[in-house]
């Protein structure tokens, strides 16, 4: 054969070649891209788990503001209805004091109108006293016209002071 | 080191280079057993020089494959057994090399067949670490002896053209093999069409491969030369052709085997 070639040479090569393969494959190669692969998958599943960690984070965050978000909108409302009922609680009391201060007026009036009376009363059943007991006197120091002008006057003083 | 014995250090250093360099020119040559001609000849054919395998007579690179085969056999063992298990999830330093390698050939075989890559890797991996350890094997000088009684020195196993056409081949069926199970008849008419691959693969390595060894025995061959010059033409020039041989062959392989092995689309 030109070259040298020799058939049964390029058998052994081959051969040797077949047996490096083997060699290679199942001490070096197949074992290095085991380890490879193992790690190339941990840390797949590490990045994943930290991605959903992330995103499990980012959701509780967003659910933590809307929680907050809720609850300073129940505050917001809380605080006006209690500003509301405030008012209006303050609103009935000023209402009740003034009705109060009405009825006490009202009260006062009464009593006043009521004492005054009695007092006008009690005056005139003094003055008629007065009166009698001095027509009585007069009846016995003068005549009986002149006592009775005399009583007339009284009267008609008495009539014109009430 | 301080500056006193670093200069002593180089001084003496130089001394000898020089009295090494001026015995070599005293002591001039040995007669030669072979000449320039003979011994490139024999470097491309392989007809004089041949080894005993169990009886059989054949080239050193034969002998050279084997060697390497068994170097690969001692280094897998050692390292499957004392270091993989070993392995941490950060790696150490020798570890990161064994995974930059075997990830670098799995790249490969993914980036550029992606639809079928789980034998390819392997495959391109072992042809890669093939290629770059025995060529780089002519470099260690292991000796072997010839069946006429002489001492040669192992080439590498590429070198020998049955080693490269016996790669060259193997990647051109390795690339069938992917067209026949991705496309059937399709995939072997596509490989078919590259027909040349084989021819070219072998022919390719093997002429890198014996440019190196020529250009090494040449260099060897004076004794002028071969003082200083072999560190830049030995370890430099086989350093690169032993990358850039198990690149470009394990490339054109992922390559060619990707596109043999694309589906076809239906439109």
């Amino acid at each position: 054969m030109p070259l040298n070639i020799d058939w049964q040479q390029i058998l052994l090569h081959l051969l040797n070649f077949v047996v490096l393969f083997a060699i290679l494959y199942f001490l070096l190669y197949k074992p290095v891209k085991a380890f490879m692969e193992k790690r190339t998958e941990q840390y797949r599943q590490m990045d994943e788990e930290a991605k959903k960690k992330v995103s499990e984070s980012e959701r509780l965050k967003e659910e933590y503001r809307q929680k907050l978000d809720a609850a300073e909108d129940e505050i917001t409302a809380e605080r006006k209805k209690a500003r509301a009922e405030i008012e209006a609680a303050t609103a009935a009391r000023m209402e009740r004091a003034e009705a109060e201060a009405q009825k006490v007026l009202s009260d006062a009036r009464r009593d006043i109108e009521h004492e005054r009376n009695k007092m006008l009363h009690e005056a005139q059943n003094e003055i008629t006293g007065m009166v009698e007991s001095a027509a009585e006197k007069l009846v016995a120091q003068s005549t009986t016209s002149e006592a009775f002008d005399q009583f007339l006057d009284a009267a008609k003083r008495g009539s014109v002071n009430e | 080191m301080n500056k006193k014995k670093r200069t002593a250090a180089i001084v003496i250093f130089a001394v000898l280079a020089v009295a090494l360099f001026v015995g070599t020119l005293i002591s001039g040559t040995a007669d030669k057993s072979e000449t320039i001609r003979e011994v490139m000849k024999d470097a491309v054919l392989h007809g004089q020089n041949r080894v005993s395998l169990f009886g059989l007579p054949v080239n050193p690179g034969l002998i050279s494959a084997m060697t390497v085969t068994g170097i690969f056999l001692i280094f897998s063992l050692i390292v499957r057994i004392l270091v993989i298990p070993r392995f941490k999830m950060v790696p150490g330093k020798f570890q990161l090399l064994l995974e930059t390698a075997v990830g670098f050939f799995d790249n490969l075989a993914k980036t550029n067949s992606p639809h079928r890559n789980r034998f390819l890797g392997a495959y391109v991996f072992t042809a890669g670490s093939y290629i770059f350890v025995g060529t780089l094997f002519e470099l260690f000088g292991l000796e072997a002896v010839t069946t006429d009684g002489i001492t040669i020195s192992l080439p590498a196993p590429l070198s020998d053209i049955n080693g490269a056409i016996m790669l060259g081949c193997l990647s051109y069926l390795v690339i069938l093999s992917g067209g026949i199970l991705s496309n059937k008849l399709r995939g072997v008419g596509r490989t078919l069409k590259e027909f040349s691959l084989p021819i070219s693969m072998s022919f390719r390595m093997f002429g890198a491969l014996l440019s190196g060894a020529l250009v090494t025995e040449l260099v060897y061959y004076s004794v002028y030369l071969s003082y200083g010059l072999p560190i830049l033409v030995g370890v430099l020039f086989t350093l690169l052709h032993a990358l850039i041989q198990a690149y470009v062959l394990t490339m054109l392989t992922s390559l060619f085997y990707g596109e043999v092995s694309e589906p076809v689309h239906k439109h």
